[in-house]
């Protein structure tokens, strides 16, 4: 009678680690932080995803238009350079190897604004769409990077006055409603660092030039 | 001679448990152990799931499973064309010259796999219990620790960056929203890994850098947040799968000196 009370214990406890071992191995997997947010960030980040799906379908549609007329060309017999021009000049422009015009802001810092708030400047400008960005006319590319103290920041080594511009093309409202919204990034340098300012203007063109930097990679090679 | 008593009697009693009480023992502190973790997995978790929000997360996933489909096909178009590129250039020297340009150009834009030396940090949310007057937020990994870790591995030479297989490419912002980050605006779920490729000894310039022992202190030492590393001999980054189709902006190319004319009748 004893033995099997143990045993039942013991099944009871086993049977309770299992249900466990399953749930937090669930957790882990699904590794979803989604249960965490609110209903209103939920929406936020619904609509972040759908913006992000927009741009993949709307890349697919022009890739697929690219690959058909690649294909109907060569079963011609055509050799096109005029499209491979095209597309080495939107892929240069992306990467920043090409100067580019268009409309977007001007954002004017003057005080003694940090690094890491002027790397969350340009996050932010990101993140409402900006295509290419400047800082005091350098281009910002993958690797570029503001650093340094309370107005001692520089951008590829070269310090920054005082004021400095941020030029960013990119739709004008769109870029000029995130930075100046409620809570966003100008009202956050407002609260946090009264010394320093930061003035948007919309603009409707700018010029922004290509980088020096060499992005050719010399340490990876491309994975066939 | 007392210490050998004392050891002795205490192994008498050890050889008199039962061994279905030891195995008792054994499962109820796996079952403790479990108990926390599933409770640390949580915090803070949890907090907010409720059925009213079940449509909402159920629609997030199922943009997430498109996302991630459609950065494929992305991916697997750009392969295709690249090889018809390739494939149609025969002996046309201005057109091999132009598709070696346009390989540049996709290296230089991160929409080229590679592989090569590097390092692997894996950035984890915090084990330790916040402190009363604590923000719960503090204990986990933010978009600003991604973006600080981007900027290090910048600095000390990185040419390519993945954070998660999202590639860093000129237009990638990092963001938060209620606790889980964007990159790309593809979700990353934790732990987060940024793979760089770079020089040799891209590590010890990482960890060499004031930067990063400023992050260090700030983020490990004072809320726990666990900073691993990898240094594999080869460390893979993929292609950004995203849009390269610029809407506002528009390439004005410096001087465009003689500017050959199309060939064949495209």
């Amino acid at each position: 009678m004893r033995r099997t009370r143990n045993q039942l214990t013991i099944a009871a406890v086993a049977f309770i680690l299992g249900v466990l071992v399953v749930s937090q191995l669930r957790a882990q997997a699904s590794g979803s932080g989604l249960g965490a947010m609110s209903s209103q960030d939920l929406t936020v980040f619904v609509a972040n995803l759908n913006t992000g799906l927009s741009q993949r379908r709307q890349q697919i549609a022009s890739l697929e238009r690219d690959l058909q007329t690649l294909s109907d060309n060569q079963d011609r017999g055509i050799v096109s350079l005029s499209g491979v021009r095209d597309e080495l000049a939107s892929i240069r422009a992306f990467a920043g190897l090409y100067p580019v015009v268009g409309p977007g802001v001007t954002v004017t810092v003057a005080g003694p604004i940090d690094g890491p708030t002027m790397e969350d400047l340009i996050n932010e400008l990101r993140s409402a769409g900006a295509e290419a960005i400047a800082v005091d006319g350098v281009r910002f590319v993958a690797g570029s990077v503001v650093s340094g103290g309370p107005g001692e920041v520089a951008v590829e080594q070269q310090p920054l006055g005082d004021p400095f511009e941020v030029s960013a093309i990119g739709g004008s409202e769109t870029l000029t409603g995130s930075l100046t919204r409620n809570g966003g990034i100008v009202a956050q340098v407002a609260a946090t660092s009264p010394d320093v300012s930061l003035t948007v203007t919309p603009v409707t063109r700018l010029e922004l030039p290509a980088t020096d930097r060499d992005l050719v990679p010399e340490h990876g090679q491309p994975r066939l | 001679m007392a210490a050998t008593g004392i050891r002795a009697r205490i192994g008498e009693r050890l050889r008199a448990i039962p061994s279905w009480q030891i195995t008792l023992g054994i499962a109820l502190l796996g079952l403790g152990f479990l108990i926390a973790a599933q409770l640390a997995t949580e915090r803070p978790r949890i907090r907010y799931t409720t059925q009213e929000r079940a449509p909402l997360i159920e629609t997030a996933l199922d943009l997430q499973r498109q996302q991630e489909a459609l950065s494929a096909q992305v991916l697997s178009l750009r392969e295709q064309i690249q090889a018809l590129e390739q494939a149609g250039e025969g002996t046309n020297a201005a057109i091999r010259l132009i598709n070696s340009e346009l390989e540049d150009a996709r290296l230089a834009a991160g929409l080229i796999p590679l592989r090569g030396t590097g390092v692997i940090f894996q950035l984890e949310d915090s084990f330790a219990p916040p402190g009363a007057d604590a923000n719960d937020v503090d204990y986990l990994v933010s978009a600003r620790d991604l973006r600080t870790m981007v900027e290090e591995l910048w600095v000390g030479g990185a040419e390519a960056i993945a954070i998660n297989g999202e590639r860093i490419v000129p237009t990638t912002s990092i963001i938060d929203i209620g606790g889980v980050i964007l990159a790309n605006s593809a979700y990353l779920s934790p732990p987060y890994q940024i793979a760089a490729i770079g020089p040799e000894d891209l590590y010890e310039r990482v960890v060499g850098s004031p930067g990063f022992a400023d992050f260090v202190r700030a983020r490990q030492e004072a809320y726990g947040i666990r900073i691993g590393y990898l240094e594999p001999e080869e460390v893979d980054v993929p292609a950004f799968a995203g849009t390269v189709t610029l809407r506002n902006a528009r390439p004005a190319p410096p001087a465009p000196a003689a500017t050959a004319a199309p060939q064949g009748g495209g």
